[in-house]
């Protein structure tokens, strides 16, 4: 299992659209991925649109990222990436 | 994997918008299509185009109808197709049962999507002010 903290850095936050970006890599991957927000633990299934958007991870918000699974590595990578770029939003 | 298809119908123009809307998060939606019910429009004219609308999007595994209201005209309508294990009804549509119904990734039966979708339907309500302070929500308890 993998961890890492991640930073929502873009204008609009965890918006719709940049859930959907995300909820489609997630989808690619074998591994379980779940992001909790560091400050209130609540917890999403990062392949689920509806449950990251119960984040209401606005800019600045702290998650955790945590994978698990064959393709583990890869997956956090790629999504750690997204979120450095700000959802290609910056 | 066949997908259940779905059929949003309305009042007004609010079942194309809430598709267009979907679309513009999830991507294009083949398998869901949108009937608005004008308010002046004939009933058995509306009924034709709820009939092919199920017909376009079925693919055999069933078709979920999402309608604006409980007791309105569009619901009123759409009633009459409910069918057993073929098409079933949630009222009251929202933009997350659009998405719920969007993003099927698993095999299911048209009553199990229909009460996901209820569900998340029900779920996806929130006075956000509430949501926003956890904090003072934890000291209130």
């Amino acid at each position: 299992m993998l961890k890492v903290k991640l930073k929502v850095i873009n204008q609009l936050g965890l918006h719709a659209r940049a859930a959907a970006q995300l909820v489609r890599l997630a989808g690619t991957f074998q591994s379980s991925i779940e992001l909790k927000r560091v400050d209130n633990a609540v917890v999403a299934d990062a392949k689920s649109i509806l449950s990251v958007l119960t984040l209401a991870a606005a800019r600045g918000t702290e998650l955790g990222l945590q994978v698990e699974g064959e393709d583990e590595k890869r997956a956090l990578e790629l999504i750690e990436e997204i979120f450095l770029k700000g959802f290609g939003e910056l | 994997m066949k997908k259940i298809g779905g059929v949003i119908v309305s009042h007004g123009q609010v079942a194309g918008e809430l598709l267009a809307a979907a679309e513009t998060i999830v991507g294009s939606l083949s398998h869901i299509t949108a009937v608005s019910i004008g308010w002046h429009d004939d009933v058995e004219l509306a009924k034709d185009e709820i009939s092919r609308a199920i017909a376009k999007v079925s693919e055999g595994a069933g078709v979920l109808l999402l309608t604006d209201m409980f007791g309105g005209t569009p619901t009123n309508i759409s009633a009459m197709f409910i069918k057993e294990n073929e098409i079933e009804i949630v009222t009251g549509v929202n933009l997350p049962m659009v998405i719920k119904l969007a993003s099927q990734t698993k095999e299911m039966t048209l009553m199990e999507l229909a009460k996901d979708v209820e569900e998340q339907g029900k779920q996806a309500i929130y006075r956000t002010s509430e949501l926003l302070e956890p904090q003072k929500l934890k000291k209130d308890a």
